[in-house]
């Protein structure tokens, strides 16, 4: 019976995490389209929702690479199990409503693998954890992804220059910014392919631990391909729109060619690596790439200041939320090993969730009233 | 176990040679098919058939592979499954 409800708490904490990716990563798809005005903010949110709810049908390799290639299911058992799960998804979570607070756009998947690793690490030790794993598929790849998209989106925008620079700008404006409706389409569909994984990943890890799927056979069910769709799409659709004005506006003042080439240079990226099997970042790809797009015009387009504090904001993302997971797996501890730790700590989360919200909600009407 | 022997550093070198033809060449071809209906536009305005013609099939090729390459984005996001 407690199993059961640490399983419920566990399932909605997932979707909650889920939630906050969407929501935390709308700016990943959508940033440069609105800020070019290439498309209206709500459409443009509206369909990174639905492509990100599609994208999440595509491919499941994801969900078992983060399922079982990061900490070792071995170590995820039963009732205690399921408590790690939960305890890296609250350091997650956590995490992600910081950055978010701040306007940053740090990356979901570090938050989640760093958040699960703490808790793994706390519970565990290092036994739990696959280091090499760590190591080959996060880190590695964490240093890589966003300086192949600075210099890839930095060389394309000034062949792109080289071969418009000439013409009238109001045609050139008009081209690319449809082409943006494609680019920043093809980003939608493969965040909501690689991003919404990660929560079925973490969801067959805790029905593994429950003893409702084997760990030798690691298949996702269907409804949690489903509900994990739903998730991140109702996240997509809810906007963060303090990431997005960091994004759209904040670290380069963007044309729509540079849009056009920051979102090309990311899906590229993306893709290839996802192709090879690495599970990169959204956020550092395409900020990578805006960075890019904006220093290949001049360096000093780019706002060096809000890149920096970005840049600061990913390097800490995987200790922090790791640290976040390891401390809320030991304040769950402190309630013993049954159900009455999550339960507390779910409250907690919920409170400060929905105060956190609020204040941000009365900042942005005050702000909205005339002076 | 050093680094060099977990990391997989042939796969990140494809990795980073796709990203630069993809990332590069398919804005490349855009900003193409961009500069053939531009220059189209104006070719017909001042009633030039041959070159309005010509850009235009620029622009049309230009489209299309542009289309081509967003279609393979999604093969490749399917076969890695």
């Amino acid at each position: 019976m407690a199993s059961d409800v640490i399983l419920v708490i566990v399932v909605g904490t997932a979707l909650a995490f889920d939630f906050t990716n969407g929501f935390h990563d709308t700016a990943n798809v959508v940033a440069t389209a609105i800020s070019t005005r290439a498309v209206p903010p709500r459409l443009a949110v509206t369909l990174a929702s639905m492509l990100n709810f599609v994208g999440a049908f595509v491919s499941l390799k994801v969900a078992a690479t983060v399922g079982k290639g990061i900490v070792d299911p071995g170590h995820i058992a039963g009732s205690h199990g399921m408590t790690i799960v939960f305890a890296g998804l609250v350091g997650a979570i956590a995490w992600n409503l910081a950055t978010w607070w701040f306007g940053l756009p740090s990356s979901s998947s570090h938050a989640l693998i760093g958040g699960l690793v703490g808790s793994a690490l706390a519970a565990s030790g290092t036994a739990a954890v696959d280091g090499n794993g760590l190591l080959s598929k996060v880190v590695v790849p964490a240093l890589i992804a966003p300086v192949l998209a600075f210099a890839v989106a930095g060389v394309a925008i000034l062949v792109i220059y080289r071969i418009v620079g000439r013409l009238r700008p109001g045609l050139v404006t008009r081209g690319f910014k449809l082409g943006q409706l494609g680019s920043a389409g093809l980003l939608a569909l493969s965040h909501g392919t690689n991003d919404a994984q990660k929560t079925m990943g973490i969801l067959t890890l805790a029905l593994v631990a429950h003893g409702d799927i084997s760990a030798d056979k690691f298949a996702v069910p269907q409804w949690v391909v489903i509900s994990a769709a739903g998730s991140i799409a109702l996240g997509t659709y809810s906007g963060g729109w303090r990431i997005i004005k960091t994004m759209g506006s904040r670290i380069i003042k963007m044309d729509a060619a540079q849009g056009f080439a920051a979102q090309g240079a990311g899906s590229a990226v993306i893709l290839a690596a996802s192709h090879f099997g690495y599970p990169l970042s959204t956020t550092h790809v395409i900020n990578g790439g805006i960075m890019g797009a904006g220093a290949a015009k001049r360096l000093s387009a780019v706002r060096w200041g809000v890149a920096g504090n970005i840049v600061v904001a990913w390097i800490l993302t995987l200790p922090c939320a790791a640290a976040g997971g390891a401390l809320v797996y030991g304040v769950t501890r402190i309630f013993g090993k049954g159900v009455t730790g999550p339960i507390v700590v779910s409250v907690l989360i919920l409170i400060a969730s929905f105060m956190l919200f609020t204040r941000r909600a009365r900042g942005t009407a005050a702000a909205a009233v005339p002076a | 176990m050093s680094a060099a022997s977990i990391v997989d550093w042939g796969a990140l070198g494809k990795v980073v040679l796709y990203s630069v033809v993809a990332g590069v060449g398919v804005p490349a071809i855009y900003g193409l098919a961009v500069l053939g209906a531009a220059r189209s536009t104006d070719a017909q305005r001042a009633r030039r058939g041959g070159p309005a013609t010509a850009y235009a099939l620029l622009a049309l090729l230009g489209g299309v592979a542009c289309l081509v390459a967003i279609a393979y984005g999604i093969v490749v996001m399917t076969q890695k499954s």
